[in-house]
């Protein structure tokens, strides 16, 4: 029992230790927080917000791509606005993003008569340990500024761009806010949340890197600039895919599968084996890249799903198989949500394909859109069905989302022949 | 046979006979009397050699006399009057008329075709080849035989459908239910026909329109083969797609030639139109319901047991290369819209 108290007078004085150092935190860099808002021009109201913070002098804010992308698609429509925490609004003019981590940077007029007294972010100089107690600032649900205290948990292992595991409640509306730590030196900005605290926030040296491009060079055209992120990253992806070790993994009875060896990859599996009435035994695995880069609302880049089916005939005739097996392949869809303004029409060639090993036969067909804003990057889709066994059958099937020509191919190539029968 | 030709000549002579035809007023053939005597009563009453029924004809209508040589009409001062109504000439009053070969005569709302004996009839119009086929597809044995394969199609295609098990009482229930649905369409030709007068002929109606449905099933099985053995490079899938629009085609004519009377160009005509009504109406259809934008890829998916493979596949380095193509052309959509 008296254990027990000790305890929670622990946890009691130790979470008011936390919010006193929290408020003091919070009272010291609230000058330099602000709410960032779009506003509809047309009807003079705002149609999204975020949070963002000053990180220079003269006047540089640094938010998420994310809070400000429709500004990036029709600026005619919109205009950037940002309220600090006097009450005073203003107008924000956009100045460089990073459409892979998510950050943009935006500038506010600044007084060059004061500039002494202006405040703003130190950036810090190194990462975080893990279990370090951080502070998330932001403006959730336009509710006024607050602070969340959370836990460094280390930079989130599945995904291929590196984002931090942070602890802590970020909600809807904090986007694009700084994350401190006890020394008020920010150590991420807030970017993601899978909800019951898990929160994700993109480490601080991306966004250093992004400001110091800046200091040297502004972009020409944002449009470009994003163009020219999407093609780097997606080279970098597909060179660590396609040099990383593709392990064989059967599938079924006799299907032979490629399983890409990457931490950023994961797979998932199912089959209907405990459904006794099914006339086709199917076993199903499934890989994805846990990565979706934001270009808008109606269209996010950046992901891969890979599916593998291996299905084989119960108690029903080669003829009866082959039909049910095709209502399997007919529908294949794009990975990506992508509208008319952003990609054309998919554009497909089907054929019947052996690789030269001759250990498969598919009917194979590959799909690919081209975006419109972005050239040279298109969305691809694959799909190929054995057609060499009576009761079996393996389908492989990929989506890949904003990649290049030359990577797309290789990739194909590499892909095609890795499935076969054993 | 009808007589749909009517030469007029003017020198023709006169014979003793004269053919009387009653006519309806589309000049299909309704009765035809052959008389022999120098004078002919026509008329509403029952002295008559003719009778006519129509309510707007004199009990004493007209005489036609044989005299000098000539067939003349003579009008017996009639309500409603009598009229020449040739399709070449003006209509024209017919009393003292001198009768040419040929001659349309109308009295109250009858008309009257008036022919020499020695009228030259058109040459024979020999069996079409397809007499033969249609005679045979009739015959009792044939029509149920080619329902059954009908109706064993349609089972087997709902079979092959189905992904859970089936017995054989649902298949049958769906299956006789498609084969009654697809003869509502020579049920309905030969109705038509029966209320336009002409012969309904229901047996060959369903016979040549079931041979024709099943030669369609079987030519969308060979469009399948062909779409499953040849790459999206291959044009022969298109070729087998426009079997079936002869097959439609033929369908239609085959209906026409049964159920009615016409000239070939008209029938040809008439079938081509039901074809461009059926294809190009599922093409609009089709067109109309097409998002203006589509997300999802629009491939062919067709695959078939192996024992349907019939050449041989490419390799991976040919798959890329025609891939890559599709690269440069949704890049040149890109820039275009």
């Amino acid at each position: 029992m008296k254990a027990f108290f000790t305890l929670v007078f622990m946890v009691l004085s130790s979470s008011s230790f936390a919010t006193e150092q929290a408020e003091q935190l919070f009272n010291q860099l609230k000058p330099s927080l602000y709410q960032i808002k779009l506003i509809d021009k047309a009807s003079g109201e705002k149609s999204s917000i975020g949070s963002g913070f000053q990180i220079s002098s003269d006047g540089i804010i640094a938010t998420n791509y994310h809070v400000i992308s429709s500004y990036v698609l029709h600026p005619k429509k919109y205009r950037i606005e940002y309220l600090d925490s006097d009450g005073n609004t203003g107008l924000l003019a956009l100045q460089s993003v990073d459409v892979i981590n998510d950050l943009a940077l935006v500038k506010r007029k600044v007084d060059s008569v004061n500039n002494d007294d202006i405040n703003f972010f130190q950036l810090s100089r190194n990462a975080p340990h893990k279990g370090e107690e951080l502070f998330s600032l932001g403006n959730p649900h336009d509710l006024g500024m607050i602070v969340v205290p959370g836990t460094y948990n280390g930079l989130k292992k599945e995904s291929f761009n590196e984002r931090i595991h942070f602890t802590g409640s970020i909600n809807s509306g904090m986007s694009g806010g700084p994350v401190v730590n006890k020394q008020a030196e920010v150590v991420g900005i807030n970017v993601a949340t899978s909800g019951n605290s898990i929160g994700f926030l993109v480490p601080h040296d991306k966004l250093d890197n992004l400001y110091q491009a800046f200091l040297l060079a502004p972009p020409e055209s944002i449009e470009r600039q994003m163009a020219t992120q999407l093609t780097a990253n997606q080279n970098k992806l597909m060179s660590t895919i396609l040099n990383s070790p593709w392990l064989t993994k059967p599938l079924g009875k006799h299907g032979m599968i490629p399983i890409i060896d990457v931490p950023f990859i994961r797979c998932w599996g199912d089959s209907n084996a405990e459904k006794a009435d099914a006339l086709i035994l199917t076993a199903v695995a499934n890989c994805s890249l846990d990565e979706n880069t934001y270009l808008s609302s109606r269209f996010f880049t950046g992901s891969m799903e890979i599916e593998f089916r291996y299905m084989q005939a119960k108690n029903i005739g080669a003829n009866k198989f082959y039909h049910l097996y095709q209502q399997q392949i007919t529908r294949a869809g794009a990975g990506n949500r992508a509208g008319k303004d952003n990609v054309t029409q998919y554009q497909c060639h089907h054929d019947l394909v052996m690789p030269d090993n001759q250990m498969i036969n598919n009917k194979s067909i590959f799909c690919t859109r081209a975006y419109k804003k972005f050239p040279d990057l298109f969305d691809v889709l694959y799909l190929s069905a054995s057609i060499d066994k009576n009761k079996q059958a393996l389908v492989s099937h990929f989506t890949i989302a904003g990649i290049d020509k030359k990577n797309a191919l290789a990739f194909t190539r590499k892909f095609m022949e890795a499935v076969s029968w054993n | 046979m009808e007589l749909i030709k009517e030469e007029f000549v003017a020198t023709e002579k006169a014979t003793k006979e004269l053919v009387i035809e009653e006519i309806t007023r589309n000049h299909k053939l309704l009765h035809r009397y052959k008389l022999d005597k120098p004078s002919i009563h026509i008329g509403r009453d029952y002295h008559n050699d003719i009778i006519l029924a129509d309510p707007h004809v004199c009990p004493s209508h007209i005489s036609i006399d044989f005299i000098d040589e000539q067939w003349q009409i003579t009008d017996n001062q009639t309500v409603n009057g009598t009229f020449i109504e040739n399709q070449s000439e003006r209509k024209f009053k017919a009393n003292q008329h001198i009768i040419s070969d040929g001659d349309v005569i109308s009295l109250g709302k009858s008309q009257l075709r008036l022919l020499f004996s020695n009228h030259a009839v058109e040459p024979t119009v020999a069996f079409s080849p397809f007499e033969s086929f249609i005679n045979f597809m009739r015959h009792p044995v044939a029509l149920i035989i080619s329902i059954v394969f009908f109706t064993m199609l349609a089972g087997s295609i709902i079979y092959f459908n189905k992904p859970i098990e089936v017995n054989f009482s649902q298949l049958l229930v769906p299956a006789i239910g498609m084969t009654l649905g697809f003869a509502l369409w020579p049920a309905g030709v030969a109705l038509i026909s029966h209320l336009t007068k002409h012969d309904t002929r229901l047996m060959a109606q369903l016979a040549v329109s079931f041979a024709l449905f099943n030669l369609m099933w079987f030519s969308e099985i060979l469009e399948n083969i062909a779409t499953f053995n040849s790459s999206s490079n291959n044009i022969l899938p298109l070729f087998v797609t426009f079997t079936s629009v002869i097959l439609a085609f033929s369908l239609f004519w085959l209906n026409s030639y049964i159920g009615f009377h016409m000239g070939s160009k008209r029938r040809i005509v008439v079938s081509a139109s039901l074809t461009l009504l059926l294809f190009g109406g599922s093409y609009l259809i089709q067109y109309s319901k097409k998002p203006e934008f589509n997300p999802r890829p629009n491939y062919n998916a067709t695959i078939m047991m192996p024992s349907f493979l019939l050449t041989t596949s490419s390799n991976v380095d040919k798959f890329i290369d025609d891939s890559s193509k599709l690269f440069d052309k949704t890049s040149k959509k890109a820039q275009e819209e």
